[in-house]
């Protein structure tokens, strides 16, 4: 649930730029084919083209990578700026993940990667590149699932930014196994996601019921 | 005489989980943002990036050759003049939507920089550039009760306030858009995000001059509106233009900030109130002078006195136009800030006489308010607030409220308060609204319309419906709705969708029920009359069962197709509703922690208990951001917008939501009322009530909202 603070463990080789690093880190951030220097082993392995001015290696073109999503491994041909989010969207029809505030703000696009809850809007595709991104649409949804309790719970109205609850609700259980947590933990678990219609109430029940049935059925 | 809804519903009522809830919350539910058509370009909307400036020039050659973009379209022209920030000026489709970004980047522009004005101080200062060619202002009809300036003689008490709200926009997530494919010349398919899938097709075919019946539009399900999505709007015809241009299907959404910029907002309101009451505390005279901005060419009304009586009183309004964004209808229009301004100035009139404002509202109540019932009976909303009144005052703990004289003497920074805000709404249904029910030999059931789902759960509720009426199950209904294609639907505005949708859908169920009787009666060795339905079953003569599909079967080849109507009895309108807030201030910070909010609310019938549970929590939700969080900020000196996101713009998150204490008003007498919508009314009070309960926890009015430390502080500053 709560869309960590996404930084890599020295022992773990882990997609470590955010897009929000990347333009930090970039002279011409508005060109947005700017490689900052964290990114540059992942772009050349991209093969992306490289041209140079004023010093200052410019990445542009479109490059192949793959992505493991939900399980599968695809081949997906991006620019080396294409996020993470509008990667899954728009070009492998991936579209649970929802863009909505496209700045890290809101939470609709979170996404597992690596079994940490990320914004996928403010990460790059090329540093996911052979890492697995999960996304709602490969949770189970059976009884006692977190799709169901949202169900049970009406803890969503128009279902914008309902994908994005799920995947941290999700995400904080796999984090947490085995533990009730209270009221306050899920508030704090979720404070990374806005909701615009009101559904918070049922979407709390709903994250407090999933750990319920989690933790009796033993994951 | 038409049907009434049945004395003892088996569903009707029930809190049935929605038909999309699952689909919702495991991503599989398509909204129009995620379809993705065969050869489908993106499209990147380019917007002004000045409050005010003349277009001299628009060169796109270099859009245009950038490899990947395949149409660019102007949605403004040479000459003409852009009015605000974020106004729509092109477009341009390419392969991907990085390409048709750099596309709008590279259309180079030469602009006329006009002077601005973009708040409503700017626009109203000496001096300032004239915006339309009526000028800065519009002044609305004067309004006038009785003799005010007597009755403010002869007042017990007065009090002179001024209040202000700010502008605040929609919000919506799923932002403005759409994707149009033309199959062949002459007809669209649009899968748009809006409110109005039947507004949305004849607006198309009246812009592409094809038919309407060649124009479907569909929206399964869509990421909120509130009541800013009911046109095709200038994006709409430029995603029409660019897939008619390229051959392709456009796929074309707004991005955030233009969602805040141009794609509507709810407007400000300011308000200098005299108000004055007699000795018991019953109001006698208001003279009011108000105003608001709903941006360069819409007006900000809101109502005043609001859900009072006031026998004398005088009103001036004045709208005012600034280098902004058009206002749209949002959730309750006007009413909020009618609302906040008259809900403040009778608590300080309540203060200054030294009464409890919760008997003052009651005291000024007008003595017979009158709304219908589907039952033909007049029902006297005031007697309706006197009981939710006491009902809020218990359950938020009103006895425990001291004056604002008594709070303000209070030890220490932490400084808890009581407040509260009436409200009032229409929600009744249209009269020329059709479903229509089908029921297959196979024994599936359709409904179909061409209203939509927004969010409020009208397609379950619709199912729920026909599942009563034909003892099946809720899930047995394909509830098939958003498709223009289909019986003409109600946008979802003015809480107007169920009391609308909800009539032809029973109409039609009972009437398929009916046909179903006649056609499989001679099947079964029976007259129709002797048939009925029991649960999944029909029954003949009470008592033989026969299984719904094996009945259904009779049919033969042929399915039932019935299309139904609007009809008296089974709707009204006219409801009523109180709110009230318990809070904390911290007065050395500013910061306003909730306690617990309470929302008492009358619909009617109420049809399905757990998504009208929701709707009423999302309006108070949606209240408490605007009491608390919510404003659009304008920098004069720039005039650009200077929030158009979601971290600067605030909205409520989780930490932020305190308990809330939903209690349907829910009789006897209300449930023969027959159905009212419930989307408006539960949103309006809470702000007001928010600004009362800070007032009387800090013992001083903070006049303008919303409730931050930056205004909590200044006022204290000033008290």
């Amino acid at each position: 649930m709560p869309p960590e603070d996404h930084k890599a463990p020295a022992d773990l080789p882990r997609p470590g730029h955010s897009r929000r690093d990347f333009l930090r880190g970039s002279s011409l951030a508005a060109a947005g084919a700017v490689m900052a220097t964290s990114a540059e082993t992942a772009m050349h392995e991209a093969r992306a083209d490289v041209s140079e001015t004023d010093g200052v290696a410019i990445y542009s073109g479109t490059c192949p990578i793959e992505l493991k999503v939900n399980g599968e491994a695809m081949s997906v041909t991006i620019e080396p700026r294409s996020t993470l989010l509008d990667t899954l969207r728009n070009r492998m029809n991936v579209t649970g993940p929802k863009r909505v505030c496209d700045r890290a703000s809101c939470g609709a696009c979170t996404v597992i990667l690596d079994g940490d809850a990320v914004y996928s809007c403010t990460t790059l595709a090329i540093s996911c590149a052979d890492h697995e991104v999960r996304t709602l649409e490969s949770f189970e949804t059976d009884e006692g699932s977190v799709p169901q309790s949202f169900l049970k719970n009406d803890a969503l109205m128009c279902g914008y930014c309902t994908p994005g609850f799920v995947t941290a609700c999700q995400a904080w259980l796999e984090k947490n196994p085995g533990q009730e947590p209270t009221l306050d933990d899920i508030k704090q678990g979720l404070d990374g996601n806005i909701c615009r219609c009101g559904t918070y109430i049922g979407v709390f029940q709903a994250a407090l019921d999933a750990a319920k049935a989690m933790k009796k059925g033993g994951a | 005489m038409a049907a009434l809804w049945p004395d003892n519903p088996r569903l009707i009522g029930e809190g049935v989980p929605r038909l999309d809830g699952l689909a919702k919350a495991s991503g599989r539910a398509k909204y129009p943002s995620d379809e993705r058509p065969d050869g489908v370009l993106f499209a990147v909307v380019l917007h002004s990036p000045h409050a005010h400036a003349k277009i001299l020039k628009i060169d796109t050659s270099k859009a245009e050759a950038i490899p990947g973009v395949k149409g660019v379209y102007l949605i403004a022209n040479e000459g003409a003049t852009v009015r605000y920030h974020g106004e729509e000026i092109a477009a341009v489709a390419a392969e991907s939507e990085e390409i048709a970004r750099d596309g709008c980047r590279a259309i180079a522009i030469e602009f006329e920089v006009l002077p601005h004005a973009v708040t409503e101080a700017q626009a109203l200062a000496e001096g300032a550039p004239q915006l339309t060619p009526r000028g800065n202002t519009q002044a609305g009809r004067a309004q006038e009760d009785g003799d005010p300036d007597a009755a403010l003689e002869e007042a017990a008490a007065r009090i002179e306030g001024e209040y202000s709200i700010p502008v605040i926009t929609h919000v919506c997530l799923e932002t403005h858009g759409q994707v149009v494919r033309w199959d062949g010349d002459a007809r669209m398919t649009v899968w748009a995000s809006t409110q109005n899938v039947d507004g949305v097709e004849s607006e198309m075919a009246g812009a592409f001059n094809v038919p309407a019946t060649d124009v479907t539009v569909l929206t399964p399900v869509m990421g909120g509106g509130f009541g800013a999505k009911f046109g095709a709007d200038t994006w709409g015809v430029a995603a029409g233009e660019l897939a008619k241009k390229t051959g392709k299907p456009v796929w074309l959404f707004l991005d955030r900030i233009q969602e805040h910029l141009t794609a509507g907002n709810r407007p400000s309101a300011s308000a200098k109130i005299t108000l004055a009451a007699d000795k018991d505390g019953k109001l006698t005279a208001m003279v009011a002078e108000t105003a608001g901005t709903g941006g360069i060419s819409r007006g900000a009304a809101f109502p005043l006195p609001y859900v009072y009586e006031v026998p004398n009183s005088r009103r001036q309004h004045t709208d005012v136009r600034v280098n902004g964004g058009n206002a749209r209808a949002m959730r309750a229009p006007g009413h909020p800030q009618g609302c906040a301004m008259m809900e403040s100035a009778i608590d300080d009139l309540a203060e200054t006489l030294g009464i409890d404002p919760l008997q003052m509202r009651l005291n000024s109540l007008a003595e017979q308010d009158t709304v219908p019932s589907g039952s033909g009976e007049a029902l006297n909303r005031t007697e309706i607030y006197r009981e939710q009144i006491k009902l809020g005052a218990e359950a938020i703990g009103w006895d425990q409220r001291k004056s604002r004289a008594d709070n303000a003497k209070a030890e220490g920074p932490l400084k808890r308060g009581f407040g509260m805000a009436l409200h009032q709404w229409g929600g009744g249904g249209r009269d020329d609204k059709q479903v229509t029910c089908i029921i297959n030999p196979d024994g599936s059931v359709e409904l179909r319309s061409a209203t939509q789902d927004i969010g409020t759960a009208c397609r379950t509720i619709l199912a729920q419906i026909v599942a009563e009426v034909l003892g099946l199950q809720t899930t047995d209904i394909n509830s098939n709705i958003g498709n223009s294609q289909f019986p003409p639907g109600q946008a979802s505005g003015g809480s107007t969708t169920t009391p609308s949708m909800a009539p032809p859908a029973y109409n039609a169920a009972l009437e398929a029920r009916d046909q179903l009787f006649k056609r499989i009666a001679g099947a079964l060795d029976a007259e129709p009359g002797d048939l009925s339905v029991g649960e999944g079953v029909i029954l003949v003569k009470g008592e033989r069962e026969v299984p719904w599909k094996d009945a259904c079967r009779k049919l033969g080849t042929m399915p039932i197709n019935v299309t139904g109507n609007f009809s008296e009895g089974l709707t009204a309108q006219g409801v009523g509703g109180c709110q009230f807030v318990d809070l904390t201030v911290d007065t050395e910070t500013g910061v306003v922690k909730l306690n617990k909010i309470v929302a008492v609310q009358d619909t009617g019938l109420i049809l399905n208990i757990m998504t009208w549970k929701s709707q009423v929590y999302g309006g108070v939700i949606m209240g408490l951001n605007y009491g608390l969080f919510e404003e659009l900020v304008m920098d004069p000196s720039t005039g650009l917008c200077l929030n158009p996101d979601m971290e600067l713009y605030k909205l409520a998150g989780a930490s932020d939501i305190p308990e809330i204490d939903i209690i349907p008003f829910d009789n006897e007498q209300m449930r023969k009322r027959g159905v009212i919508g419930v989307g408006e009314p539960p949103t309006i009070a809470t702000a007001a009530a928010i600004g009362n309960a800070v007032a009387n926890a800090l013992g001083t009015r903070v006049p303008h909202f919303p409730m931050t430390p930056m205004n909590i502080l200044n006022a204290l500053a000033k008290a």
